[in-house]
């Protein structure tokens, strides 16, 4: 139960040249919660990670723990439990010494530290497996005893390298399911780091969404969908409806359309509208209606993804699953923007194309 | 298994001394750059004295330094005298004879082993290991009475037939691991295309495998080159090769034409593994060097 | 209708031919190993065999017939024999151990990334092609008592005369030959062991850092296990040839008792001839060791090629 406090966290890598890893980095993350650093590679996350863990010093800024500051204490004593990426069991270890490990560094006994790798074990769900050496495991296995292996010293924070990227799909769900019902059952801190936007939503009660080592948006899942912070944040989880306009009060102009948005904290003047393709309605006339025509169709039997043109601009509009028949390719209807849907963001001038990336 | 993962090419090299600042205390940089000092000291100390001595003149106890620089060491090896020139020469040879003779032995082995599995590769793989690690001495005594037999003993022809012992081994471990990395599928291409076996190990093969061709010569020559004891055994003395007369000279009292002599015995052997360097890391340059 | 071919002779010959290209495949590997194996079996496996029958004094060759045990017994109720044998294994656990820990030592150190890490790994390398011979004149150089250290002890009074320089070479403890195996051999296993090191990285030691273990422990329980393939590996080879090797014994040894290579050469040459056997005995025996550590060390090197 420890609250992580990072205070104007800031790393500089020196080299050939010198690069700014992290910079000035603010997030509070509260007791038990469970928070993504999520980010395209390179922007800061893991090293950000690391620096927690101690592996890594601050140039500037602070680290507190509970409100203590731990930045001059070693990685060792910090009690930052770290799984890595690739697992990293001491592969001339036996499963149960490397779940034990951690008690050995501290002198627990040997019949204390059996019982508590026993209970560890029947935790991750591998009960039995104390004999079993790395080599004969899979992955799913072997991230399970990594993680038996953080857990065991009870650790004040959790960290996770990309802790659902290696897995295949079920194997994911599995893991998922597992971290979940273990951070909620011992109510650990838990940060991870992921490049992958759907890791990060199944998993985290916050994201902390970074670029280029600043902070873009600290929220719920949610907000990154409804209320994203920028155009680019919004493209990151997939966002794809845009319009470049001006605000006017309550009024967005643009070459395009002229729309009634929500009274948005943003000031007058060049802003970007954006929307899910949830949330646009085809074939419904009224407020903030503007006709479209329909390119083309995917139909995915649960739903259906539509590409119109307004003029130049495509964008995409997700309807149920009766919509294929409602709405043929090469037809002109109406395109709904409701305006409680609708979201500004400050225009950016050059947009960062981040290619997603999907393992 | 581990599954393939994708790193994150997050940091830069930069990271790695970063890191390190992270690791080390500050008594334990300390530590490190002392260790290193001695590093080079050590590794240095033997081959300095040798340095000296040789271009020494008169150089008495317990003086630091000679009381007078000279070339006398120097001349007197390139001098008829000293028989340096045509130990340089005899050893030579032998060393290029037997390479050759390794070479073309061994790069069809290195193929074999490198390419292929078969019953009895273990035993191969023995038999290619065994006669660097078993000493020459236990081996040649053995032998020697054939030799001596068939007229060997004492011959240029026998010193250079005993020392396949020692370079074939190499050459076939060199070229077994050139072979292991090499695709054959460059040459049924080139058959496809209409060349023939000659052409094609002309033009596809042998210029692939040539870099370890060169290495595993080299290796050779450089063995055959530092041989002791099997020469001295199997040529009673009769065939005097560099190192038989670099310890004969080791035994007497002329310090200086000693440490000459060593300097023309050390030249070939850095000079060569200077250059395999950039062919070879790790383990198997590590052990070319080992039976030099 | 069947026409009637003269089908015997074509499938006769279609056989053959077919046969024939069967056997040149069959045969393409042996062919390509016969030159090396006869020239290994022939000249090191016939040495070993011969040596192997001198020993129990027989070689029809020379018209000797007379099998026995006897170089065996001599030598093995031999003093100076055994002597040699104690000498001899002295040196080689005593060089493999010191090389082995000064490897490790000076690997962990290579390994960091800090300002002179290139020149130093370079200069560490350099001594590796150096011949062992070149290795002992520059120890004598160095060590002999009236050698460049004992010249430095009397430039700072700690001696007067070279007779106060505590001998080195040729002395009882050995400690020039061993001096010159270590210094040869410590950078052979660093090599390997930076290399094993380097491509590891420093990740499990992060992740033994963040379970708690301080700098002791990661040696301990991180660093070393992970190292061990590798130093049992460099070992056996090290071993082998410090207990094998005739040159470096034969110019730094002491009179008595002698390295046991030096020993059997001895033998081999006294001038009177009855000492054949015995010679042959002791080489045997030097081989027959070593033999068996070749086949640890093959079985070790398979184990840990899977694991790679």
């Amino acid at each position: 139960m420890t609250e992580v406090l990072l205070r104007g966290l800031t790393k500089i890598f020196h080299g050939h040249e010198d690069v700014l890893a992290v910079n000035d980095l603010d997030l509070r993350i509260t007791s038990g919660q469970i928070t993504a650093l999520l980010g395209p590679s390179g922007c800061g996350k893991t090293t950000t990670l690391k620096m927690i863990a101690g592996l890594l010093r601050p140039t500037e800024g602070d680290i507190l723990f509970e409100g203590e500051s731990i930045k001059g204490v070693p990685a060792e004593k910090r009690g930052a439990a770290m799984v890595f990426q690739n697992h990293l069991l001491f592969p001339y270890m036996s499963v149960g010494e490397n779940v034990g490990f951690g008690l050995k560094m501290r002198g627990v006994n040997k019949d204390e530290m059996q019982a508590r790798v026993s209970e560890m074990l029947d935790l991750v769900h591998l009960p039995g497996y104390e004999e079993r050496r790395p080599k004969q495991l899979s992955g799913g296995q072997s991230q399970r005893v990594a993680l038996a292996r953080a857990l065991i010293i009870g650790p004040t924070v959790l960290l996770l390298d990309e802790p659902l990227s290696n897995l295949d799909a079920h194997l994911r769900d599995e893991m998922r399911e597992l971290i979940l019902s273990i951070q909620r059952q011992l109510e650990i801190t838990t940060i991870f780091v992921t490049h992958d936007q759907e890791e990060s939503v199944v998993l985290a009660d916050r994201i902390a969404l970074m670029f280029e080592g600043v902070l873009q948006q600290y929220d719920e899942p949610d907000s990154f969908y409804e209320r994203p912070v920028s155009k680019r944040a919004a493209m990151f989880f997939g966002g794809v409806n845009f319009i470049d306009g001006t605000k006017e009060g309550g009024h967005l102009k643009s070459e395009l359309v002229d729309l009634e948005v929500p009274n948005v904290d943003i000031p007058d003047g060049p802003v970007t509208l954006t929307i899910r393709p949830e949330n646009l309605a085809l074939g419904v006339d009224g407020k903030n209606s503007v006709e479209c025509y329909i390119r083309s169709h995917v139909y995915v039997g649960t739903h259906a993804r539509f590409k119109v043109q307004i003029g130049d601009a495509e964008f995409e509009v997700v309807g149920d699953a009766s919509s294929v028949r409602e709405f043929k390719d090469g037809e002109v209807v109406p395109l709904i923007f409701p305006t409680e849907k609708i979201w500004l963001v400050p225009q950016e001038e050059d947009a960062i194309e981040d290619v997603p990336e999907d393992d | 298994m581990l599954p393939e993962f994708e790193t994150e090419i997050e940091e830069p090299s930069a990271v790695a001394i970063e890191s390190e600042e992270e690791r080390r205390s500050r008594t334990g940089r300390i530590f490190s750059y002392a260790v290193m000092i001695l590093i080079i000291v050590v590794i240095l100390a033997p081959i300095i004295p040798i340095f000296i001595w040789a271009f020494s003149g008169r150089w008495f106890y317990p003086d630091l330094l000679p009381e007078e620089f000279s070339l006398r060491a120097i001349k007197y090896i390139f001098s008829p005298a000293s028989k340096a020139a045509e130990a340089v020469l005899k050893g030579g040879s032998i060393a290029l004879i037997a390479t050759l003779l390794s070479l073309i032995v061994g790069i069809p082995a290195g193929r074999a082993i490198g390419l292929h599995d078969f019953r009895g590769k273990k035993l191969v793989l023995f038999l290619i290991l065994a006669p660097v690690i078993v000493p020459g001495l236990s081996v040649l005594m053995g032998i020697h009475v054939a030799f001596i037999r068939f007229g060997l003993a004492g011959t240029v022809g026998g010193v250079t037939l005993a020392h396949l012992i020692a370079t074939t081994p190499y050459v076939v471990m060199v070229m077994s691991s050139v072979f292991s990395n090499y695709d054959p599928e460059f040459e049924e291409q080139a058959r496809t295309l209409g060349a023939n076996v000659r052409k094609t190990f002309v033009h596809v093969t042998f210029p692939v495998i040539f870099p370890g061709v060169l290495v595993a010569g080299m290796f050779a020559f450089i063995i055959s080159w530092g041989q002791y004891i099997v020469t001295l055994l199997i040529s009673g003395g009769k065939v005097i090769t560099v190192p038989l007369l670099l310890v004969n000279f080791a035994s007497g009292a002329d310090k200086p034409v000693t440490a000459a002599l060593a300097l023309l015995f050390l030249a070939p052997s850095i000079v060569i593994i200077l250059i395999t360097s950039k062919y070879l890391t790790g383990e198997s340059a590590a052990l070319g060097g080992f039976g030099a | 209708m069947e026409k009637s071919i003269p089908a015997s002779g074509i499938i006769s010959k279609t056989l053959r031919f077919e046969m024939f290209d069967e056997l040149r495949e069959r045969l393409h590997v042996p062919m390509l190993l016969l030159p090396a194996m006869v020239v290994i079996i022939v000249l090191f496996m016939g040495g070993l065999i011969m040596g192997l029958m001198q020993s129990f004094g027989y070689l029809p060759m020379i018209g000797k017939t007379d099998f026995n045990l006897n170089g065996y017994i001599n030598i093995l109720t031999d003093e100076s024999f055994l002597q040699s044998l104690a000498v001899t294994s002295w040196i080689g656990f005593a060089s493999t151990i010191t090389a082995t820990i000064l490897a490790i030592v000076t690997a962990l150190v290579l390994r960091q990334s800090m300002r002179g890490k290139r020149i130093t790994t370079f200069i560490y390398q350099l001594n590796v092609p150096v011949p062992h011979i070149v290795g002992a004149i520059g120890i004598i150089f160095l060590f002999s008592q009236s050698g460049l250290l004992s010249r430095c002890t009397t430039q700072f009074g700690l001696t007067q005369a070279p007779a106060d320089f505590p001998p080195m070479i040729y002395d009882k403890y050995s400690i020039g030959i061993i001096m010159e195996y270590v210094w040869k051999t410590m950078a052979f296993t660093g090599v390997i062991l930076l290399a094993v090191l380097q491509g590891l990285g420093e990740d499990y030691e992060d992740v033994a850092r963040t379970l708690g273990a301080n700098g002791w422990q990661r040696l301990r329980y991180v660093i070393i296990p992970l190292l061990m393939p590798g130093i049992l590996r460099s070992s056996i080879l090290v071993f082998a040839f410090a207990f094998g090797a005739f040159e470096i014994p034969f110019l730094l040894g002491q009179r008595y008792p002698r390295a046991l290579p030096v020993l059997s050469y001895e033998y081999y040459h006294d001038v009177d001839l009855g000492f054949r056997q015995e010679a042959m005995a002791t080489s045997m025996i030097i081989a027959g060791l070593i033999t068996i550590l070749i086949l640890i060390y093959m079985k070790l090197t398979e184990t840990y090629v899977r694991s790679d």
